[in-house]
């Protein structure tokens, strides 16, 4: 795989560069793709530099979370940093041949800054980070939500990125076409009938809809693992492949539904702005509700229900044999009674401003 | 309850995933060994599960007959030995025998059941939608069975932490 960064960078760089590659060894970056970490040290005439890279790779496809291209992944990036102040790791490049990396590949430079982002909360050692840290990160979120969709998705990648129908031509049509995708997969993808709750959230939701807002580009993924910081602000916001146009609260709703399942407390920072909902209000002037942001959640993590079910399904039916799939039942087990609540099950905790029952 | 994954199948991923992602990756020889002891326990544990339950029961209401076959034999010879064993078999041996359990295919019905209640709820939706508002306390019928269970499933399986793995 050296030779492969190597050659990609030069693509890049330019030839007459040397590049030597050191350090490189897998390192846990999330579900979806095989991270990678190792520093080019490159060199022309008598300049050297020393460029810490992160490569992510596609796992086979029966393996995949989330069926995404590195291609549209880096030219979301480069457009993000051409066109706004929204801190994401410059790409380098991709590689889509399989035959060079072994499967499909990009290659980013490792942001500067701490990913462990549980260390901002629960007593952690930067928890004294943490008001800054959160404002910054929702002046970002907005940055990204108020940009210019023709501007970042000139080609128009952003619409619809899993190629399953998705229309984007107004905020009603998308909702129509997201509930037709989810519906119409629901049956491919139930391993077991407990998963009866996404059925119900999906019904739900297309009954019991919010007034509509203007579609954005959204991160798709926003949730505590997706950032890092430094000196008290957000010094990247990573793992851009499920980013797509959408409604900008999926990003909070997510956000609010990782938060729990993480044991972290974005939502509640910054607290000298009453909260993360409160800021991004002050921000945008949208006024988002906490019932919307229930509708959100809910809508969120169908949105991301469906390829994880997917993935368990393929594990549970022998296309596979890795074991995060089988994790995965366990670690979001959580989340169900709290879908449960948001819509308003009978003996859920009474929510009296839950907007999103039957 | 999840009826699927198994446990079975929960156990024969860590044995898979001991094999695919732990074991190539161990250097040293006590480390491989201990990787294909912790194999060769959870297929202990496998072979186990589905006739812990029954083998018990079952071992328990034997030795209580045991025991008391054993006082009838030899109970009214009048040594000390014989009065104890006498003894055992009108105390311990009168246990009563406990039920053994059957090995019911449940898991069969209970998902028959569990996708049953799916295609209500795709029903209930059709009403609603209809402007049946009686379809709203139907489903709030289906949801007063759902809650509890999914709150002692979560509660059952879930481990503190966050999710490994993600920062």
């Amino acid at each position: 795989m050296e030779k492969a960064i190597s050659e990609l960078l030069r693509k890049t760089l330019g030839n007459n560069y040397d590049i030597a590659i050191e350090g490189l060894s897998p390192i846990p970056g999330g579900f979806s793709r095989e991270t990678f970490s190792c520093t080019a040290l490159v060199t022309q005439g008598n300049t050297k530099e020393v460029l810490p890279l992160i490569i992510r790779k596609d796992p086979p496809e029966e393996v995949c979370i989330l069926q995404t291209s590195r291609a549209n992944e880096h030219e979301l990036i480069e457009s993000l940093r051409a066109n706004t102040s929204v801190p994401v790791s410059r790409s380098y490049g991709y590689e889509l041949d399989p035959s060079v990396f072994g499967s499909a590949a990009m290659v980013l430079e490792r942001a500067d800054g701490n990913g462990k982002t549980s260390q901002l909360f629960n007593g952690g050692p930067d928890a004294d980070q943490a008001e800054e840290v959160m404002r910054h990160l929702c002046e970002v979120l907005v940055e990204l939500h108020q940009a210019d969709i023709s501007v970042i998705d000139p080609r128009g990648i952003l619409q619809d990125p899993r190629e399953v129908g998705i229309r984007t031509s107004s905020w009603d049509e998308y909702m129509d076409s997201t509930f037709e995708y989810y519906l119409s997969t629901y049956d491919d993808i139930v391993y077991d009938p407990s998963s009866i709750i996404l059925l119900d959230a999906y019904l739900t939701l297309r009954r019991k809809r919010p007034r509509p807002l203007r579609l954005s580009v959204v991160h798709g993924d926003f949730n505590p693992a997706n950032f890092l910081y430094k000196n008290g602000k957000v010094s990247a916001l990573i793992d851009w492949e499920n980013s797509r146009i959408g409604d900008p609260r999926e990003d909070l709703g997510w956000m609010t539904t990782m938060d729990i399942l993480s044991n972290t407390h974005v939502m509640d920072y910054p607290k000298k702005e009453g909260g993360f909902i409160s800021y991004y209000n002050k921000l945008t002037g949208w006024n988002v509700t906490k019932e919307e942001v229930d509708y959100f959640t809910l809508f969120g993590s169908a949105n991301i229900g469906v390829p994880v079910q997917s993935a368990i399904y393929r594990r549970i039916a022998g296309e596979h044999r890795e074991f995060m799939h089988l994790y995965l039942i366990q670690s979001s087990a959580p989340a169900i009674p709290s879908m449960a609540q948001l819509l308003g099950y009978p003996g859920s905790i009474p929510n009296e401003t839950t907007g999103v029952s039957s | 309850m999840n009826t699927t994954p198994s446990i079975d199948e929960l156990l024969e991923g860590l044995i898979f995933a001991l094999s695919d992602e732990i074991l190539p990756y161990l250097n040293n020889e006590k480390s491989q060994a201990t990787a294909v002891m912790m194999q060769s326990v959870i297929q202990e544990i496998r072979q186990l599960l589905p006739v812990f339950d029954a083998y018990v029961a079952k071992e328990h209401n034997e030795m209580t007959k045991v025991l008391r076959d054993v006082a009838s034999l030899v109970g009214d010879i009048g040594s000390d030995a014989s009065l104890r064993i006498s003894e055992r078999g009108a105390t311990l041996g009168a246990v009563a025998d406990v039920p053994v359990p059957e090995n019911n295919d449940v898991n069969s019905a209970h998902r028959a059941l569990g996708f049953a209640l799916q295609d209500t709820l795709r029903d209930l939706d059709e009403l609603q939608r209809k402007g049946f508002t009686v379809a709203d306390d139907a489903l709030d019928t289906v949801r007063s069975y759902l809650y509890p269970t999914f709150v002692r499933y979560a509660s059952t399986v879930s481990i503190e932490g966050g999710m490994v793995g993600r920062g």
